[in-house]
């Protein structure tokens, strides 16, 4: 019983963060109708970004949350700029998905070998006073670093709940993910909206490159598991539903932890992609799609 | 108000309209009727910045139009009900107002025109909560009439309002309509399908075929005229004299 409710709050730590990595990437889908296949690589940077503030100025990774955010943030505002935005002419949304997949491609090529050359192939990972030290609740043992991690993918999801929701931005991006020439319409800077969304997409990889980098260990060409993670999440919560994404990682996270009973811990990913496949062959819209 | 000269406007590299020119008065309702695929949608397009002129130019108050975004447009003062209403459908009812007020100096009073639009369509404070998808045709047009006016426009445009309303439904909006260009000195651009119903509303009107703009005049004299009794309204010259 004891190893059951520790398999739960492990995958329940786990699939947090397996939210955190897909919200980035299902908020520019959602939005713009892109697919950026380098978000993995965007979530390492994060994560080299965090080590280097660490290694080099001694601060604390979950205290350079916000000077990961400003520089990530302005990356994204770059991406916008030289790739994804001359997208917006190409007529059809079919079009915008498969030109961005190729572009994104391309700069999954370029951030791997920009991460390759500033910080080397080799493993990076940090080590706080804290790494490895776990709290007991009830008998239930958790790393501290897993709970900082659920603790920030819960206050992310909540506070792009908030600014989706409660703001005029929010209703502006709202606006815009349903029907673009409408919101212009209604007077609405529609690049700009998408401008400001993929620089805050790009901060959440870099958020999530956070947490991975304080709990796992990160090396320039990493970014690729973490992708098919972000997008089998995005995939089970359905392409636009953001507020759906935590709930649809975090049901990823159980269902992982209680393959390790079943399969044995090995295979994983290998379960992980096995839903993937089974949800998009009996409910592609997503398991929390709503009906119109 | 807005002078329309001289315009080529295309469609991919499909020609849809071919040297149309046309001007709307302050605080006059005009209506540009005609067929399917005559090219209307394509000039309200063009007004509202979402198509750009090949040739030619359109002015609003002496301010060039044709190279300005659709949202810059609206920050002047016109604002389009577009053709199939284009709401957003997951969105509720006072979201719906709410994002027609996007614009800095609309924000600032759209509680007031909010309740403004409450009282001209007082379904919709019934249905402020639910969401925009779910509700019926009619209501779903005053929303869109609604949320235009949300950005407080002095030039209205509305593409085909009465497309699959009972005529009793559009009888009522077209009232309101013109209630509200003698309250709020509106001006409107009217696009549509019924002849009969947009010319009687109008004041003045303009008759376009294949993309050219083909007869002008006096909304009453056109409703008339020979050639749109025969060609719009199916009254044949024999009905005519009989």
């Amino acid at each position: 019983m004891e190893s059951v409710i520790q398999t739960i709050a492990y995958g329940i730590v786990v699939g947090a963060l397996y939210g955190l990595v897909a919200l980035g990437l299902g908020l520019i889908m959602g939005i713009m109708k892109f697919l950026n296949i380098a978000h993995g690589s965007f979530i390492i940077l994060g994560g080299y970004v965090c080590y280097w503030l660490f290694t080099l100025w001694k601060i604390d990774p979950y205290l350079s949350i916000p000077l990961v955010i400003i520089a990530m943030f302005l990356i994204g505002l770059i991406l916008y700029k030289l790739t994804l935005s001359p997208l917006l002419k190409l007529p059809h949304i079919g079009m915008r998905i498969d030109n961005s997949l190729l572009i994104t491609f391309g700069v999954i090529y370029v951030l791997d070998n920009a991460a390759t050359l500033l910080w080397t192939p080799n493993v990076r990972s940090i080590v706080t006073s804290y790494t490895g030290e776990a709290l007991n609740f009830f008998d239930i043992k958790l790393s501290i670093t897993g709970l900082c991690g659920l603790g920030i993918a819960v206050l992310v999801a909540v506070v792009l709940h908030f600014i989706l929701n409660r703001t005029y931005f929010g209703k502006h991006v709202r606006a815009a993910t349903q029907d673009a020439d409408a919101a212009s319409l209604s007077g609405i800077n529609v690049q700009r909206t998408y401008l400001i969304s993929c620089g805050i997409a790009v901060a959440m990889a870099g958020v999530a490159g956070v947490a991975i980098v304080s709990s796992y260990s990160i090396t320039p060409s990493g970014g690729l598991s973490w992708l098919l993670i972000g997008i089998v999440v995005m995939v089970l919560a359905g392409e636009g539903n953001i507020n759906a994404i935590l709930p649809a990682g975090i049901i990823l996270g159980l269902l992982e932890s209680a393959s390790i009973f079943v399969v044995g811990a090995q295979y994983r990913q290998a379960v992980a992609l096995v839903i993937f496949i089974i949800v998009l062959m009996f409910r592609p819209q997503g398991l929390f799609a709503r009906r119109e | 108000m807005l002078e329309i000269s001289h315009i080529d406007v295309y469609y991919g590299d499909l020609q849809a309209l071919w040297d149309v020119s046309l001007t709307i008065g302050d605080g006059e309702i005009v209506t540009l009727v005609g067929s399917n695929g005559a090219g209307k949608s394509a000039i309200m397009k063009t007004i509202s910045g979402l198509l750009k002129p090949k040739n030619g130019s359109i002015s609003f108050d002496g301010i060039r139009l044709d190279r300005l975004p659709a949202h810059r447009i609206v920050e002047l003062g016109i604002s389009m009900v577009p053709e199939g209403r284009r709401l957003f459908p997951q969105m509720s009812v006072l979201e719906n107002l709410e994002v027609g007020a996007s614009i800095r100096a609309a924000r600032k009073v759209r509680h007031d025109t909010i309740d403004w639009i409450y009282e001209l369509f007082p379904i919709l404070r019934e249905r402020a909560k639910q969401r925009a998808g779910t509700l019926s045709g009619g209501e779903q047009q005053m929303l869109a009439i609604g949320r235009a006016l949300m950005s407080q426009p002095r030039l209205l445009l509305i593409d085909e309002m009465s497309l699959g309303l009972s005529p009793l439904l559009v009888q009522e909006i077209s009232r309101v309509i013109k209630d509200i260009t003698k309250s709020r000195k509106l001006t409107i651009f009217l696009v549509e399908q019924d002849v009969h119903m947009a010319l009687s509303m109008a004041d003045r009107g303009y008759i376009i075929e294949n993309g050219r703009i083909q007869d002008q005049g006096d909304a009453k004299a056109l409703l008339c005229s020979g050639h749109i009794q025969e060609a719009y309204l199916g009254i044949g010259p024999a009905e005519k004299t009989g």
